[in-house]
């Protein structure tokens, strides 16, 4: 299993301070769900827990090494991350995008062997792409074009999958869609997955773990049941929320919510 | 074997007829014609004086320079359109054209020519002007685009800044030229392949042998770098330094095409452009018919330049433009 934590971590752009001294555990084999409102660092802390941003101060460890010093390849193999809405150039197959998943297990000239073939197939079937893989990415549908860069991800082959908005451009069907495939492979596999998502009821039906930001600082982090309570979301958001349980899933679930003026 | 390796190997296939094709037109055509079947005798040996003197001389120089600078802005322009995810990119954003011209006109401004025409000493010391006033230029942009790293559109706009300041340098020193020398930076600007000596292209051939199969070797960085920085470092790469990398690639490539060409511009546009519509974006399959395509209009550029008005000559760089612009809006219309 593989473990990412955070310690005193400070990161801003340029002179703006962003976070400041946020420790955070993600533990391993469970979803966790990041919210907050706009601005407040999600995808910032996200960037950096993977590398794609500096931390200003404080480090973060990738089973208890320090992530700044490893070679970014090494990571590459315990750590996929999905950057809010990718783009694939215009004529790239699905196959071809999913094949390059793989390119931390290569090196030099590069050949795909059984291995990479067998992943990638895996990849595939598990997305439910195997028959579209001959198709462009840019001549799918949204949600099949963001299961194919969930599936490039996969073919990665890594225990710990980071996803920022996995579901942002999504009509209702196929955000489940891809949530659904989010928990399969947690509940499947075992694998660990940190998303960044704005709707609430989705982060309360399909993590384990919740941690509400606001201004770069955790203000609640637990189960849903621990989060999604009035005051919390009254602090985050600055809402008021109507909750109850969700019929189908009995979790929390908001029906109904004003802004607090 | 799957359609799109078909379709690779059909690609690439048909351009090399083509490309050969080219060229023996390219060897057939001009002032003195010489049949496909006498150039085969000249290979053999044979042939009278006058035409081995032309052919070996003149045209298989100036064809094989076609050849080599056709590649070389090919495979430029299609590593700038990856790195910057932009096919609007040529090495012209580097400002590779502006700065080899303006280090022309510069030695042509300052350098007393008395019959108003290069010395023999002017035209060897040419090209490394233009090559150094190319290399100055990409670096300067480079170095200002670069904040803690590789921005494409930070690189485009620099880009576009720095390339107009120069231009605007450039057509001030232009306009206090004598009109002598103004024609010759003219021409020059436009992209006439003038350094047909089978020195220059023994120079620009041996570092081509270096660097295309360098840039072949990365490939693959190129098809993840053309994913974003973001997704091809969760992947393993070190973005910057491949970036830093690539641009080195891209301008020397670029740098030695001007050097010997002149200002060229839409080739490094306008080859990889098409070579990805036909065979897709992944560069192992690209960058071969982008290499081939940039050779072949560039040497019919040059065939028609030199016979259409004959005696007067057109500087290939603008057939290029005047070949390929049509042809390369109709693409873009027939796209949605």
């Amino acid at each position: 299993m593989t473990t990412l934590s955070a310690e005193q971590l400070t990161i801003g752009y340029d002179e703006r301070t962003i976070v400041r001294q946020l420790d955070l555990v993600f533990p391993p084999g469970q979803i966790t769900a990041i919210i907050g409102p706009n601005g407040c660092g999600k995808s910032t802390i996200l960037k950096t827990m993977a590398r794609l941003h500096p931390a200003t101060s404080g480090a973060v460890y990738l089973d208890g090494k320090m992530i700044q010093k490893m070679p970014t390849k090494e990571i590459a193999k315990k750590m996929a991350i999905l950057p809010q809405s990718p783009e694939a150039p215009n004529g790239l197959t699905v196959y071809e995008l999913v094949s390059y998943g793989r390119t931390p297990h290569q090196s030099g000239f590069v050949r795909l062997n059984q291995h990479d073939c067998d992943m990638i197939a895996w990849a595939l079937e598990v997305t439910g792409l195997t028959e579209l893989q001959h198709q462009a990415v840019d001549a799918l549908s949204g949600g099949q074009r963001q299961r194919a860069w969930i599936a490039m991800a996969l073919a990665q082959e890594t225990d710990l999958l980071l996803l920022d908005e996995p579901t942002t451009y999504l009509d209702l069907a196929h955000q489940l869609e891809v949530l659904q495939l989010l928990e399969k492979l947690n509940q499947e596999d075992g694998r660990t997955i940190i998303m960044v998502i704005h709707d609430l009821n989705h982060a309360s039906r399909f993590a384990h773990q919740l941690v509400a930001l606001k201004k770069g600082s955790i203000v609640k982090q637990g189960t849903a049941e621990q989060v999604m309570i009035p005051n919390v979301l009254k602090e985050v958001f600055n809402i008021d929320t109507t909750i109850v349980r969700d019929p189908r899933t009995n979790k929390p679930a908001i029906i109904s919510y004003d802004l607090i003026r | 074997m799957n359609r799109s390796q078909m379709k690779l190997k059909w690609t690439i296939w048909v351009l090399s007829v083509l490309l050969l094709l080219a060229c023996l037109l390219s060897l057939n055509v001009g002032v003195v014609a010489i049949s496909p079947a006498e150039v085969f005798q000249m290979l053999t040996g044979n042939g009278t004086e006058q035409q081995a003197l032309v052919l070996f001389e003149i045209r298989l120089p100036s064809m094989v320079l076609a050849l080599l600078v056709g590649t070389a802005m090919a495979i430029s322009g299609a590593i700038l359109q990856s790195i910057t995810r932009n096919e609007l990119a040529d090495p012209g954003i580097l400002g590779i054209n502006t700065g080899a011209g303006l280090a022309v006109v510069i030695y042509i401004a300052f350098s007393q020519t008395a019959t108003g025409s290069l010395s023999a000493s002017g035209a060897l010391i040419l090209p490394f002007f233009a090559f150094f006033g190319a290399l100055l230029t990409a670096v300067l942009i480079t170095v200002l685009a670069w904040k803690r790293g590789f921005h494409s559109i930070r690189l485009i706009l620099v880009g576009i800044g720095i390339n107009a300041g120069l231009s605007a340098i450039l057509i001030t020193l232009q306009l206090r030229l004598s009109p002598q020398d103004f024609m010759e930076a003219m021409v020059w600007l436009c992209g006439d392949l003038w350094a047909t000596q089978w020195q220059y292209v023994r120079t620009l051939s041996s570092w081509l042998v270096l660097l295309i199969p360098y840039t072949l070797y990365k490939a693959h960085t190129l098809n993840i770098l053309n994913l974003g920085s973001q997704v091809a470092t969760g992947l393993g790469i070190r973005s910057n330094r491949e970036y830093l990398i690539l641009i080195v690639l891209a301008v020397a490539m670029s740098g030695l095409g001007v050097a010997a060409g002149g200002g060229i511009a839409f080739l490094g546009l306008i080859a990889p452009h098409i070579a990805r519509r036909i065979v897709g974006p992944r560069h192992q399959a690209m960058l071969p018919p982008a290499a081939l395509l940039g050779s072949l209009i560039l040497l019919l550029s040059d065939t028609i330049g030199k016979n259409l008005l004959s005696p007067t000559e057109l500087p290939a760089g603008m057939v290029v433009s005047m070949v390929s612009a049509p042809y390369f809006i109709f693409l873009l219309m027939k796209t949605k």
